[in-house]
């Protein structure tokens, strides 16, 4: 670019300011929106990575059983025939740690992780590197005392405790006390992340605070070559139901659950980048337009048009490269606000990982960066080549451009024809993965945008005999300015209308899953009283209830009947497929789907390894009349369900874990019992929301005949008839001990905190929503900018011909009010298309549960509201300016 | 009547070694074979309470105060109540075409407090192990050394009732129900002992009638008895090769909850078997500032049956030539005089290097024997423990200490 091409260029830009600001903060609010949702993600996931990673130390394997912990005598016998083997028991599980006398002090949830010191050494050197203890504390104290501990110095500042101090622990429902003898203080960064929420304590300390003083959670292992012949022998000799692992393995498999939940968010933030780029397009095709004279001029005295391209794609580089920069600043502080929100949501579906620092991933900015630039410059593509056809001399008008402009229409609808029908067969051709569907959906958006201009200029058609009838001669004139115009107002209707879509199909998905929720849980929670331990999971209950609180409940005065639950974790032995929500197949070809077809392979030693896809979530459950009558099945009837489903070895399952599985009605599936593995017919699909991996329900009977287990996680009351229900549930709080803690709800107070949580899932998908609003806002804004400086002229004539300002006014308020009407009628019919995308493609190929759609006359609108609003307050500022300009300055060209 | 020898000076030291070991191991890990150590403890816990167990007396633990009556093979069991025992089993060992193996075995068993609150947990532990093994192939010229811990819960270490036997992990001693026979039977990493040990005379109670006296100091003192000779059978597996073995034996037993005086810094003990059938034991106390601790001693017991207690002074130790570990930097003395009771021997050890690089550093190996008794001449072998020389290494630096230049 030579300096005389740059100067102009930046006198354009100078003359602009507002324009250019507008552009470059719409760039940065979509760049921000990417990176924050990435940024956060990235770091909750990070968070649980550290912290597994920390715990886990220079383990490279462990030993687990498929019921969720191991007889503790195993160790012994695991040590003797294996000395070779560096092996540490661990016993760990999530608690509501408390401090202070206050009901209502500080509190936090920790990590307890129970350690042998003497079986260490070798596997997690940072522990005892990172221990602090006052000099009182004599160095046995730790196994010696029960009920001590080390907690990280992170969470003693949290609950301002210190060394010395005492701890009220909640496990499962038991509150236990402990002391801490000293504080873990972490390194730096990572180390510390991951050591921010555990209370280290003694492997048998930790087993009478979980109340399994005879079991293990797992045994940790370092083998050191994976073709070690101790890694398969050690694999032979382990008892039915259990299993060797590999860490790396657990770890990883932990992190694809979270995959889709975390693809889900990207998509949605990449709609906020694609408004993004609509308005970059608009403000450069604004600035062609401008500069049409100058460029003439320019070409005459033989600038190439080369040199021209380079001129106009210089300037977008420039705004992206602002807008970017500012973006990943304003992500990273998006970041820090979503990742509550993300954590928290993991927190109530996946596992408990609590994180509070933000990590900056440099990786992750660099791609936001690119992703912005990129977009910016894709946008400029267009305008820039616009300009290069400026032919020499011919100082065009706007006119010129618009016809030419509308000359392309035709060519944008069949472009938009195009992606329409390749979406359409994303979206209908069956896979499994989630990638699929969301080009679909990209391809859907994409194609609305490019029929906008269509659109827009016959409702605008169709509206000026409608406005000219009620507003006169100026309401004909807006209609028809949006029609002669189209080259900007179609850009601007069409980012308001992707905007504007993009909240209607977000909204009615939300609200569908959500009713279709509601009503899931009226049948659902037939009982009258639920009791459990608490659990600091949401989605899978495995805590146990003291037998004898449990006899306690159950025989309680008032109480006429009463079901179990008991949940747990076991292995799916076969069919050996892995889940495939996430994915990166795209296209028909989905390996996933072939079973055999093991994505994992780790070392030689594949025999020994089991893949932690295969874990599974299950319950046993006991069933009355009522509690039969609540199931929801979808592909049989429950009357040939139920009496196989007591005697024989069957079960049922629900709908995610079908659609996860592929298994269904009549087929078998093989897990992993406490007596090897075994086969269990699947006798039907029931639908459920509690877990997107899905669940399988075994009868207690069945239960009882293949695992060892006798616990039970929660227990259902059916009260006598015509009992208060509120008052049954005073009455069993009283008969609770006191050192226990079970979660007493009436049915009324579980279905509230069931769809509490419910909503605090959605509520990151809330502030994308409003997000997406924000850049819509700013787009309308911008290109409606554009749009009425660049008619100062046209209003200049208007003003001659003695319109007075309040006129000028009306016009231009007319028109943008117009603008955002059309966009809200356009964007209603695409809001209805994404949210059937995303309720019935999306949602249910990556969590498997189905929704029930249903659309709110409401919603819609108030998304017409949206819409009009939005144009309105943009073209506040445009209808006051031009109101003012005098009529000889606006004319003084012509 | 004799005075006690390791169990003064021995007892407290290593009740402390057991204790502070896996603490340290699991503080302050490191690559086997690398340098000593530091961690935590060096900040929380010093040196000198890790190596004196804090003292005897109002801590809950039973004192060693007076003479008891030692009844067998009960008390070849454990001993509730005392802070820290151990059974210590070395031997020289030949197979038939004459290759030579020294071997040690020692389990350790600390209590971690006086006792133990009801606990339901099955890894709840009132007491820690510690066991060292070593082979030594005096033939081969290699020394093999190995570590390990344990809590006496859940079955991964303990004793019987009735001391039948004991074990940690796989490690394991087992006597028959005369306690006159010892099965031994250890191995890691291709090294491996299964022996058979037969007692042919009644132990030795050593000090006075097995208490052993450390200083002055009330209850510093422990109950220390030996069975100085056991013939030995069985294999040495070593270098790949199966040996079938023969020699004798030596088991040094002591429970104790006393400590050691500050001045205190280390010991050089000798278990000798000559081949006139005497065994002498003896031990020598060394002292922060280099001098001799009026507490030494140790006995002769004779083939007939008969035991002589050397007191302090009955005994003149002198060093002719020191050692320098390659990996630790540490001097040992290497080669000794005896003199005095009609003695007159000359110990040499059977190889230089039997330095122990574990969690704690001290050398303990095979030695030779020449010289003569009553003016006849006498050979022998035996074993010799020397320690406190490399305290700076593992435990954290401790001042004064006895080095050679």
């Amino acid at each position: 670019m030579s300096a005389f091409t740059a100067l102009a260029s930046l006198r354009a830009v100078l003359r602009h300011p507002w324009q250019i600001a507008l552009s470059i903060l719409g760039i940065a609010l979509g760049v921000a929106v990417v990176v924050g949702i990435d940024l956060a993600a990235a770091s909750s996931l990070r968070g649980f990575r550290m912290a597994g990673e920390a715990l886990g130390g220079r383990a490279t394997h462990a030993v687990r059983a498929a019921s969720g912990d191991l007889p503790a005598e195993l160790f012994a016998r695991l040590e003797r025939a294996f000395p070779a083997l560096s092996m540490a028991p661990v016993v760990e599980f999530p608690a509501l740690i408390e401090h202070g006398p206050a009901a209502d002090g500080p509190r936090a949830t920790a990590t307890v992780f129970g350690i042998d010191v003497f079986s260490e050494g070798r596997l997690r050197p940072w522990l005892g590197e990172a221990v602090r203890a006052p000099g009182s504390v004599t160095r046995w104290e730790l196994v010696h005392a029960p009920g001590t501990g080390y907690l990280s110095a992170d969470l003693a500042r949290r609950l301002g405790c210190e060394a010395g101090g005492t701890l009220t622990l909640r496990v499962e429902g038991r509150r236990s006390q402990v002391r801490v003898l000293g504080l873990i203080e972490g390194g730096d960064g990572d180390a510390r992340t991951a050591l921010a929420d555990l209370l280290v304590v003694d492997v048998a300390t930790a087993q009478e605070l979980s109340a399994r003083p005879e079991r293990l959670t797992r045994i940790d292992l370092r083998i050191e070559d994976e073709r070690d012949a101790q890694a398969a022998l050690l694999a032979q000799a382990l008892p039915p139901g259990v299993s060797l692992e590999t860490a790396a393995l657990r770890r990883g498999g932990l992190e694809r659950l979270t995959e889709a939940f975390q693809l889900n968010l990207r998509a949605l933030s990449m709609l906020a980048l694609l408004v993004g780029v609509f308005l970059v397009y608009n403000t450069m095709t604004f600035s062609v337009v401008q500069r049409r004279p100058l460029i003439a001029g320019l070409r005459t005295l033989g600038v190439t048009r080369g040199e021209i391209f380079r001129v106009v794609a210089g300037e977008a580089l420039w705004l992206g490269v602002l807008g970017t920069a500012l973006g990943l600043v304003l992500g990273t502080q998006l970041a820090g606000v979503l990742l509550g929100l993300v954590t928290r949501t993991m927190n109530d579906l996946y596992f408990v990982v609590t994180v509070r620092e933000l990590h900056v991933d440099w990786a992750l900015l660099g791609r936001g960066a690119a992703l912005g630039i990129g977009a910016t410059l894709a946008g400029a593509v267009a305008p820039a080549l616009e300009a290069t056809r400026e032919r020499p001399r011919l100082a065009l008008n706007a006119s010129t451009l618009e016809s030419g402009w509308r000359a392309w229409l035709s060519r944008l609808c069949w472009l938009g024809g195009l992606s329409l029908a390749l979406s359409a067969a994303l979206l209908l051709v069956p896979s499994r993965g989630i990638v699929q569907p969301f080009l679909g959906l990209l391809f859907l958006v994409l194609g609305a945008g490019l029929l906008t201009p269509l659109c827009a200029s016959g409702l605008a058609r169709a509206a000026a005999p409608l406005l000219g009838g009620t507003l006169g001669m100026f309401g004909r004139h807006a209609a028809r300015g949006i029609h002669a115009h189209l080259s900007r107002t179609a850009v601007a209707i069409a980012a308001l209308a992707v905007a504007i879509s993009a909240t209607i199909g977000m909204g009615v998905m939300i609200s569908s899953f959500r009713s279709t929720f509601v009503r899931w849980l009226e049948l659902a929670i037939e009982a009258d009283v639920y009791c459990s331990a608490p659990t600091l999971v949401s989605s899978h209950n495995e805590s146990t209830l003291d037998p004898e609180t449990l006899d306690r409940l159950r025989f309680a005065p008032g109480v006429e009947d009463w079901t179990s639950y008991r949940g747990f974790e076991t292995r799916l032995v076969s069919p050996g497929d892995p889940p495939a929500p996430i994915g990166g197949q795209v296209g028909g070809q989905d390996a996933a789907q072939v079973p055999g077809s093991t994505g994992e392979t780790e070392g030689a030693g594949g025999a020994v390894l089991t893949r932690e896809e295969q874990r599974i979530h299950g319950a046993a459950i006991t069933l009355n009349e009522r509690r039969r009558n609540s199931f929801d099945f979808l592909d049989a009837e429950g009357d040939e369900i139920w009496p196989r489903f007591e005697t024989e070895d069957a079960l049922i399952v629900s709908e995610a874990f079908a659609h996860h599985r592929g298994v269904h009605r009549d087929g078998r599936i093989e897990l992993e019992t406490d007596r090897g593995p075994r086969n269990f017919q699947v006798l039907g699909t029931f639908r459920d929301f509690t877990s997107d991996s899905g669940v399988v329900l075994l009868s207690r009977g069945t239960y009882e005949r293949n695992f060892d287990d006798r616990g039970v996680t929660s227990v259902e009351l059916f009260a006598a008839p015509g009992a208060s229900v509120d008052r049954l549930v005073e009455e069993l709080r009283a008969v609770v001990p006191a050192d226990q803690l079970v979660l007493i709800r009436s049915n009324r107070a579980l279905r509230e905190s069931s769809i509490a949580v419910f909503d605090r899932t959605f509520a990151i998908t809330g502030v994308l929503r409003l997000l997406a609003t924000l850049v819509a806002f700013v787009g309308t804004l911008s290109a409606l900018l554009s749009l009425e400086m660049e008619r100062a002229r046209e209003i200049g004539v208007l003003r001659a011909q003695g319109v007075t300002p309040a006129e000028v006014r009306r016009l231009v308020v007319t028109e943008t009010g117009l603008v955002g009407l059309i966009a809200g009628l356009i964007a209603i019919p695409l809001g209805v298309a994404i949210a059937l995308v995303l309720a019935l493609v999306i949602n249910k190929r990556s969590f498997g549960w189905s929704v029930d759609l249903e659309f709110d006359l409401g919603l819609f609108l108030s998304a017409l509201g949206l819409a009009c609003t939005a144009a309105l307050l943009a073209g506040l500022v445009p209808a006051w300016r031009m109101s003012r300009t005098p009529p000889a300055l606006a004319l003084r060209g012509e | 009547m004799n005075m006690n020898r390791r169990g003064v000076l021995a007892l407290p030291w290593l009740a402390a070694l057991c204790t502070a070991l896996p603490v340290v191991l699991w503080l302050a890990p490191r690559e086997r074979r690398a340098e000593a150590p530091r961690g935590v403890l060096a900040d929380h816990w010093d040196a000198p309470t890790v190596l004196r167990a804090e003292g005897a007396g109002e801590d809950g633990f039973l004192k060693v105060e007076a003479p008891r009556e030692f009844s067998f093979p009960e008390d070849h069991g454990a001993h509730d109540g005392f802070r820290v025992e151990w059974w210590y089993f070395t031997g020289n060992l030949e197979s038939p075409e004459g290759r030579r193996f020294g071997y040690q075995l020692t389990f350790f068993r600390s209590a971690l407090g006086p006792g133990m609150p009801q606990r339901s947990g099955s890894f709840a532990a009132n007491h820690a192990w510690m066991a060292h093994f070593t082979v030594s192939d005096v033939s081969g010229g290699l020394f093999h050394d190995f570590e390990r811990f344990g809590r006496e819960a859940a079955d991964l270490a303990g004793v019987t009732p009735g001391a039948r036997r004991l074990w940690l992990k796989d490690w394991s001693c087992e006597f028959d129900a005369a306690g006159e026979q010892v099965q031994l039977s250890a191995g890691e990493a291709g090294v491996e002992i299964r022996l058979r040990l037969t007692a042919h005379r009644p132990p030795v109670l050593q000090g006075d009638g097995g208490l052993s006296r450390k200083n002055a100091g009330v209850g510093n003192a422990s109950y220390y008895y030996s069975v100085p000779r056991l013939s030995t059978e069985g294999t040495v597996v070593q270098g790949g090769r199966r040996f079938q073995v023969s020699g004798d034996s030596w088991l040094d037993r002591e429970w104790s909850s006393g400590g050691l005086a500050p001045e205190q810094v280390g010991w050089d003990w000798f278990a000798l078997q000559l081949d006139d059938g005497s065994d002498l034991m003896w031990y020598c106390l060394r002292r922060a500032d280099g001098t001799t601790d009026p507490f030494n001693g140790g006995s002769l017991a004779l083939g007939d049956g008969s035991v002589r207690r050397l007191s302090a002074g009955e005994l003149t130790l002198e060093v002719d030539e020191h050692w320098l570990s390659p990996r630790s930097q540490v001097h040992y003395p290497s080669r000794w005089r005896l003199r005095g009771q009609g003695l007159e021997l000359l110990v040499t050890p059977a190889l230089a290097d039997q330095e122990l690089a574990g969690t704690f550093r001290y050398w303990e190996g095979a030695v030779d024997v020449r010289g003569s008794r009553d003016g006849r001449s006498v050979g022998g072998r035996g074993y010799v423990e020397l320690v406190g020389y490399a305290l700076d290494g593992a435990t954290g630096s401790v001042r004064g200490l006895t080095r050679k230049p």
